[in-house]
């Protein structure tokens, strides 16, 4: 049983390091491309706090995804994390932006449909307003912390040099926020689909102690941690580029608008916070650490006077939404087909 | 590591000075230069003089010495990737003001130029005008590093200025070439007026640069 549930979770695992390879960027790209801080400072610091979020804080997310489909087979959590990198490998290919999370609902609606479980339309909605709610929130919480900054700077006068030691100590903080609220959010997108399938049994280390899902979610981030140290270089040197030319400064505030966004979509604190006072709360759903920061840089873009932005690329996000789950849905639910009749397997009871 | 931060840290405060004595450097300069041609006006090529010129020779070399302190830091410790071309571009042009400096007080004492005397309050202004544009055009680098905002305010200042030494000299090479001195010492003394109004440009030049340079600094 378990050599077949690591054969299966290799899917997952692929899954993971992809993540790391093109996620990573988002979080040190800028730092890292700008020379403020080396390449492997950041990989280091990212893969801590990646594996910290998502063991201590990755079941809020998950929980959601699990609602909207719990996959119940082994083989066919397979195939639907498998399907969700292949989705995602095409859409890099074609340059498009993609969103893991995207991927991956739309592999789980793939399955649902194929397994002929209904798809709960309210959580449906409630992860789709996410896609909306994600770049605008990051877009809108740039903004206002970038006009902050700047009237800080102006009245606090410091020191060119010194601005710039602040900035890199400013930038490995956001980063490791970023890393930890990527782990928290994104670990559901990676693992989410095999918890329900986990064989391992907790773990106590006398300090702390970690349970089934926390072990395959840890397996999950040291997945990402791999992606994060073989591949993420190649991304991290092209990041920033992309839409619009940043100081080492601004990339500081979109790496901390992102982390912020993340976490609000994670922390089962704030959750239950806001709701014991009776505020709103958001959903705790995983999102797109790149369009995050694709809504932060644009929110800054737009507040500058929209020039130097790529408009572009907003076109291709748009069409990033429709594509990567619709994608991804086909993807699942053809290969499911293969996979039960073809290769004789049990990809849902 | 996080003694690694604490020794960044100093590093960064030690350019910090840096910078900042380069700049008194070129206040200096501009108050011993002020300085060597009343006295040259008055005693031409006296000790007096001497020593101040070597003293301006001396501030342009610990000038050089900064500069490339500067500079190697800059690019050794990977500070300020963003801008840290502006920076070396502007140090670089505000020791190009320093050597105009040396190169004018030499040039004085050199060819020890007969200047006569109804034309000494007007060349005395003149380098009272060279100097305060200098030193507003010091004060807006300065404030390129720590307030950014106001270096469009002096930068104005030095404009102004820029142009009432144009003026100055341009009345001083009229009453010159108006006067009866035999020509070899008309041009003489309008080449002397023309490089003590160079400074005035080049430090002109230096604000057109900074004014892009603080538009670049905006986050």
């Amino acid at each position: 049983m378990d050599y077949v549930f690591y054969l299966f979770l290799s899917s997952g695992l692929f899954l993971g390091w992809s993540l790391g390879a093109s996620d990573a960027s988002n979080i040190f790209g800028t730092a890292v491309g700008t020379k403020m801080i080396k390449f492997r400072t950041a990989a280091i610091i990212s893969s801590i706090f990646i594996i910290i979020g998502a063991v201590v804080a990755g079941s809020g997310a998950s929980e959601t995804l699990g609602e909207l489909g719990s996959v119940n087979a082994l083989a066919g959590a397979f195939m639907v994390a498998l399907a969700a990198a292949v989705t995602i490998y095409i859409m890099v290919d074609f340059s498009i932006p993609v969103s893991t999370s995207q991927a991956i609902v739309g592999a789980i609606i793939g399955w649902n449909l194929y397994s002929g479980k209904e798809t709960d339309f309210s959580v449906l909605s409630k992860i789709v307003s996410t896609w909306v709610i994600c770049p605008i929130l990051a877009g809108l919480i740039a903004v206002i912390v970038f006009l902050i900054v700047r009237t800080f700077l102006k009245k606090s006068k410091i020191h060119l040099i010194q601005l710039d030691f602040y900035t890199r100590i400013g930038l490995i903080l956001a980063g490791a926020f970023g890393a930890y609220a990527l782990g928290a959010n994104n670990i559901a997108n990676v693992m989410g689909v095999f918890a329900p399938s986990s064989p391992f049994a907790d773990v106590d280390f006398k300090l702390f102690s970690l349970n089934s899902v926390q072990v395959l979610f840890l397996i999950g981030a040291i997945a990402i941690s791999v992606g994060v140290f073989t591949y993420s270089h190649k991304v991290i040197h092209t990041i920033g580029k992309g839409i619009m030319s940043m100081s080492p400064i601004v990339a500081l505030i979109v790496v901390f608008s992102q982390a912020l966004v993340l976490f609000l979509f994670s922390s089962e604190g704030l959750r239950d916070f806001l709701l014991s006072h009776n505020l709103p709360a958001l959903p705790l759903v995983p999102v797109s650490s790149t369009q995050a920061v694709i809504g932060a840089i644009l929110g800054i873009g737009i507040l500058k006077g929209g020039k130097g932005i790529k408009w572009s690329i907003t076109g291709k996000i748009a069409l990033g939404w429709i594509l990567t789950p619709t994608l991804a849905t086909i993807l699942c639910f053809v290969s499911l087909f293969f996979l039960e009749n073809v290769f004789n397997l049990k990809v849902y009871s | 590591m996080f003694g690694t931060k604490i020794s960044l840290f100093g590093n960064s405060k030690s350019l910090e000075k840096k910078i900042d004595l380069f700049h008194d450097n070129i206040i200096d300069v501009t108050m011993i230069f002020k300085k060597a041609i009343k006295v040259f006006l008055s005693e031409q090529r006296s000790e007096s003089y001497k020593k101040l010129s070597g003293q301006i020779k001396q501030v342009e070399h610990d000038a050089d010495t900064l500069r490339r302190d500067i500079e190697n830091n800059l690019y050794s410790r990977n500070l300020i990737p963003d801008l840290r071309g502006d920076v070396l571009q502007l140090v670089e042009n505000l020791d190009k003001v320093v050597n105009k400096f040396d190169e004018v007080t030499y040039k004085f004492y050199v060819e020890r130029p007969d200047i006569p005397a109804e034309y000494h309050i007007r060349l005395t202004e003149l380098c009272s005008q060279v100097a305060e544009c200098v030193e507003n055009m010091v004060i807006a680098s300065r404030a390129f590093f720590r307030n950014f905002n106001v270096v469009r305010d002096y930068a104005q200042k030095v404009y102004f200025i820029e142009s009432e030494t144009d003026i100055t000299s341009g009345k001083l090479r009229e009453s010159i070439f108006d006067s009866e001195l035999p020509l070899a010492n008309k041009l003489q003394i309008s080449s002397f007026v023309s490089v003590v109004a160079d400074i005035a440009d080049i430090a002109e030049d230096c604000i057109d640069e900074l004014l892009i340079f603080a538009i670049k600094r905006d986050i």
